[in-house]
């Protein structure tokens, strides 16, 4: 019999990013123990981040060992949205990257079984591509009892290894980021008749003309989208002499639209990417997406679309 | 609290209003000064028109009404910019904005309401950036000392001097009348901090910087800028408030931003500057 290599090839130098699917105590307990006593045993911290019930399974066999993890704690409370859930992990790994050559991460989303936090899996496939060099392991546990379907599908199209029994492999569901954040934005219908649409040469006309239609009902989510559509606007005056602003709602959601002709976007996933360290590198399409409800991306090399969508 | 507004015309002005014009030409100076001194004789103040020469002041006032009965009073007086300004030793500010106080005084004391400057600052914004940084805290340290006299100043500058040299300048100023430019946002120097007020963005982003790193250089220690007023600012604005933490910390000054608005937070926080800065007053 083969011995298990809870990590395989993986040599701590780079992401590696898992997802393991369960359905019972011992499953996880299989997959997870080997994992930590070996990260343990390698002198890596270890991190271990679940619901309630993994914790309580994997705190009576660990037993003392429990201790020894960097970090034992409850995910239920994590969830702040999605752009907000990553800042702060975001913040939290650049912090460990500054302090520890490699490290391995136990994370189970349990926030993906509610409605809202199902956008959760964009993040996870970005990460793929914004992580790449970040050196650690992490482990992304998902339980079938509690996932519908239709998460467990984008968790295996969104994690690039899966587990073999003895090691990690490749996953031969996993897609590129771009092509999976497609995939899941809302469908790019024609926009409806009743839309407004200006052309824009500075980002403060449009700020006005915005503000001034943010009436009856959407007065609340005035500055969002003013801001929001505010970015989107510097960013395609940057390539392009004007841009087009289009504006409708459709029953309780309103939607922004903003189209360049410029050479389009060189990253799609942008509005998925957290801020870098330090002050350059760009915010605008992260801000924007995290104020906005949803977003969907037209991109060519002829101009690009941007839509934002706001609930009441 | 002073509200920042742009000015279309340089009249219904009162004590401790304080505004920038630009101008194209002496017709379009002349346009400006004509009706701000005017109002300021029906109100009876005390009137100063600083420019460049006396020669070329009192030909642009050709038309102001009395403008002969007030000079041989004195209630007018055109004075040059090399009468007030000793080219040898610089602007020194905190000596002018003193002059200023007891020039107040010696008005009130002549029975005058006030007194109504108008000052062509052209010569002194043309000069280094050197003469240009002391011309920014000189304008903070007036906006700050107008707001407690019966003292009201119209800022003059040259169109032509172009709008780097000229948006750092408007900045500092609640009033503000800049060509065809929007008025957007200011650096106000009144109250307990420094405020920013109205919008910041993309398109000020350069001119805040170099008012607020020049204005606020000059104290080692913390410096708290007031962001309460502000209602919008963008990633570049943000940006370029992060700039201004970096470079205000290499000459040992602590820029600390406090009672941001949500959604001026929502800017900052990008940048890990919204974190544990903000006061409650």
């Amino acid at each position: 019999m083969t011995p298990v290599r809870p990590t395989g090839e993986w040599d701590g130098r780079a992401f590696a990013h898992e997802a393991f699917l369960f359905a019972t105590d011992q499953e996880v307990l299989d997959r997870v123990v080997p994992f930590a006593v070996e990260g343990l045993a390698r002198g890596e911290p270890v991190l271990v981040v679940a619901g309630k019930r993994v914790r309580k399974v994997l705190a009576a066999e660990l037993g003392r060992d429990v201790h020894r993890l960097a970090t034992f704690a409850a995910a239920e409370t994590w969830w702040r949205g999605g752009h907000g859930t990553l800042h702060a992990y975001d913040r939290d790994l650049r912090t460990l990257r500054a302090t520890t050559p490699t490290w391995r991460l136990v994370a189970e989303p349990v926030w993906l079984a509610r409605d809202e936090g199902r956008e959760w899996s964009r993040f996870e496939a970005v990460a793929n591509r914004c992580y790449a060099a970040m050196p650690y392991y992490s482990l992304c546990l998902h339980d079938r009892r509690r996932l519908p379907a239709s998460v467990l599908d984008a968790v295996v199209r969104t994690h690039p290894l899966t587990w073999s029994g003895q090691a990690p492999v490749q996953a031969a569901a996993y897609e590129e980021p771009q092509r999976f954040l497609r995939s899941v934005q809302p469908a790019w219908e024609p926009r409806p008749g009743h839309s407004a649409v200006w052309t824009v040469t500075a980002p403060r006309d449009a700020r006005r003309a915005l503000a001034a239609v943010m009436i009856n009902g959407w007065r609340a989510r005035a500055e969002d989208v003013v801001l929001a559509t505010h970015e989107l606007l510097t960013n395609a005056l940057r390539v392009a002499a004007f841009a087009e602003l289009a504006f409708w709602t459709d029953h309780e959601t309103l939607v922004v639209e903003v189209s360049d002709t410029g050479p389009g976007l060189p990253d799609e996933t942008r509005g998925y990417v957290p801020p870098a360290d330090g002050p350059q590198g760009s915010r605008g399409m992260w801000l924007a997406w995290s104020l906005a409800d949803d977003a969907a991306v037209a991109s060519s090399p002829t101009g690009t679309a941007i839509r934002l969508f706001f609930r009441r | 609290m002073t509200a920042l507004r742009q000015l279309a015309s340089p009249t219904g002005l009162r004590s401790g209003d304080h505004v920038f014009w630009t101008f194209d030409d002496p017709a379009d100076f002349s346009a400006a000064v004509l009706p701000y001194l005017d109002e300021g004789r029906r109100l009876s103040e005390q009137l100063l028109l600083i420019g460049t020469s006396r020669v070329a002041l009192l030909e642009a006032l050709a038309s102001l009404p009395e403008r002969d009965e007030m000079l041989a009073s004195g209630q007018l007086e055109v004075r040059s910019v090399t009468e007030t300004v000793d080219p040898a030793r610089g602007l020194e500010p905190v000596e002018r904005v003193e002059s200023f106080r007891s020039e107040v005084a010696a008005a009130l004391e002549r029975g005058h309401t006030g007194l109504r400057v108008a000052s062509d600052a052209t010569a002194l914004a043309q000069r280094g950036s050197v003469e240009r940084r002391e011309l920014h805290v000189y304008e903070r340290l007036a906006d700050e000392t107008l707001a407690t006299l019966a003292l009201t100043a119209l800022c003059l500058f040259d169109s032509s001097l172009g709008d780097e040299v000229l948006a750092p300048l408007a900045v500092l100023h609640p009033d503000q009348h800049h060509g065809r430019r929007e008025t957007l946002g200011c650096l106000c120097g009144r109250g307990p901090w420094l405020s920013l007020r109205g919008e910041v963005d993309v398109s000020l982003a350069d001119a805040v910087l170099r008012a607020l790193v020049d204005v606020a250089r000059g104290a080692p220690g913390e410096v708290v800028l007031d962001l309460a007023d502000l209602e919008f600012l963008d990633v570049a604005g943000a940006r370029m408030l992060a700039s201004a933490v970096r470079l205000l910390g290499e000459v040992g000054v602590e820029l600390r931003m406090v009672r941001a608005q949500r959604i001026v937070g929502r800017c900052l926080e990008l940048f890990d500057l919204a974190d544990g800065q903000a006061v409650c007053t």
